[in-house]
């Protein structure tokens, strides 16, 4: 296939993309009025579930999403917490309500390492993005590939916000997207992807940003 | 001729299907690597005694293919074992000595307060074409063995853990890993789960709560015998 032809038929499929229907919930009370200034928050998945976790790949984009609109708040890496609080996050002794925190209290080098953390809020996302079916038919031969395939995903996911000073719940934010992808293929795949996932971060994070950031 | 050359440049594509057929449907072998957190926990004052037996240290499982369509597995863990247990047994512990051989009265343990010896009772995994649910996953059961410097038992007990790797975790669009980093990311969950596990409840466990509480025993009876001394050197005069 001729090259002039082909370059602007996969840039327009590029920017076209599929579509994607997204909707965020939110509900917040004692939100700080100026932020949370010099104080640290953390971003944590649930991984508890019997069938799916709470993608590390999705903890990350919501709290690059976050520093990136607005680079005054410091989210701490969940890799690094979880590391160096280990076992205490882990999915069998994660607190799954904030009261819980308080059975901290008798493990005097958590509760310093915590201290040093600076921690203001930690913040719970619980969902995953799951592929809802597939349609269609795509034969690759030696000559290429050719038919056409889609396939739906779709991500939940829910944000609990605990105040760590307080040891208690102060918001919800739940996130619902969906969107089908599209595969035709003539000799090559040209696929139409639907960023469900990365709509779902994009909405979560900006509603955490509006709860964390005194600019929003 | 051009039959001959028709061949030759079908040669590549004739090798990696090949190599594909045979990787679908051969044996796998995974090598558990990965790196394990010190445990942020109070540590017991008291230095205790590890022995790893042979068959902990080279821990390993192989599952034969059950049908043509599945693969044989050869999971090995037992580098990844000692890796997390060194780490464990030393941040809950102020000193830990690893044994070379298990003590007994004829070559006592020197040095330590007692001796723990872990033991793999069994492991499993399963993976999505045997459960139709797409998660890797890894299950085992230990069994800590506490033996005092003569090899004497002091007690045991059992402790389970359990890991998992979504199969959209890695097989996801920045992913594209294969099934084998699929096992070793579950691998991985369920050590880190078993060592969560240990530090959040040995203290609880018979064995060593009898332990603890005869350590303590032991250093009020020294602070009495510390207060008593006086008295017992007047006596001598």
């Amino acid at each position: 296939m001729n090259i002039r032809i082909l370059m602007p038929l996969l840039l327009s499929i590029n920017i076209l993309g599929g579509c994607v229907t997204s909707r965020v919930d939110e509900m917040v009370f004692n939100e700080p009025q100026i932020g949370i200034g010099e104080d640290t928050a953390v971003i944590l998945g649930r991984r508890h579930g019997s069938d799916y976790a709470t993608e590390p790949d999705f903890v990350q984009c919501v709290g690059s999403h976050i520093m990136r609109k607005d680079p005054t708040i410091t989210i701490i890496p969940e890799s690094y917490f979880l590391d160096n609080l280990y076992p205490w996050f882990e999915p069998r002794t994660a607190p799954l309500e904030p009261e819980n925190l308080q059975r901290f209290a008798q493990e005097r080098v958590l509760l310093q390492k915590l201290e040093s953390l600076d921690l203001a809020y930690m913040i719970w996302i619980d969902g995953s993005t799951k592929n809802t079916g597939s349609d269609g038919s795509l034969s690759c031969s030696l000559h290429g590939c050719f038919g056409f395939a889609t396939w739906g995903n779709e991500a939940n996911y829910e944000a609990t916000i605990w105040d760590f000073t307080a040891l208690a719940e102060v918001g919800k934010v739940n996130t619902e997207s969906s969107g089908q992808t599209y595969m035709p293929s003539i000799f090559i795949p040209l696929p139409i992807h639907a960023p469900v996932k990365g709509a779902a971060c994009d909405g979560i994070g900006d509603q955490l940003l509006e709860f964390l950031s005194g600019k929003f | 001729m051009a039959l001959l050359s028709v061949c030759r440049n079908l040669i590549p594509y004739l090798v990696v299907l090949t190599s594909l057929f045979l990787s679908s449907c051969g044996s796998k072998q995974v090598v558990v690597q990965g790196e394990f957190p010190t445990p942020l926990t109070e540590k017991i004052n008291q230095t205790v005694g590890v022995y790893y037996e042979a068959e902990f240290k080279s821990h390993e499982i192989f599952d034969e293919a059950k049908s043509r369509g599945q693969s044989d597995w050869h999971i090995k863990t037992g580098e990844a074992q000692i890796k997390l247990w060194d780490m464990i047994f030393s941040g809950v512990f102020s000193e830990t000595l690893t044994l070379s051989e298990r003590p007994s009265r004829e070559s006592p343990a020197k040095t330590v307060s007692m001796v723990i010896i872990p033991h793999i009772e069994e492991l499993q995994y399963a993976i999505p074409s045997h459960t139709q649910v797409k998660v890797y996953e890894i299950w085992m059961r230990y069994r800590f063995e506490l033996v005092n410097v003569l090899g004497e038992p002091l007690g045991d007990w059992e402790m389970t853990a359990y890991g998992k790797t979504p199969q959209n975790l890695v097989m996801g669009i920045e992913g594209g890993q294969s099934k084998e980093d699929a096992i070793n990311l579950a691998a991985i969950m369920a050590l880190r789960d078993a060592g969560a596990h240990f530090v959040t409840t040995f203290r609880r466990t018979e064995p060593v709560s009898l332990w603890l509480e005869g350590l303590t025993s032991q250093e009020s009876d020294s602070e009495e015998n510390t207060f008593s001394q006086p008295k017992s050197n007047e006596v001598s005069q």
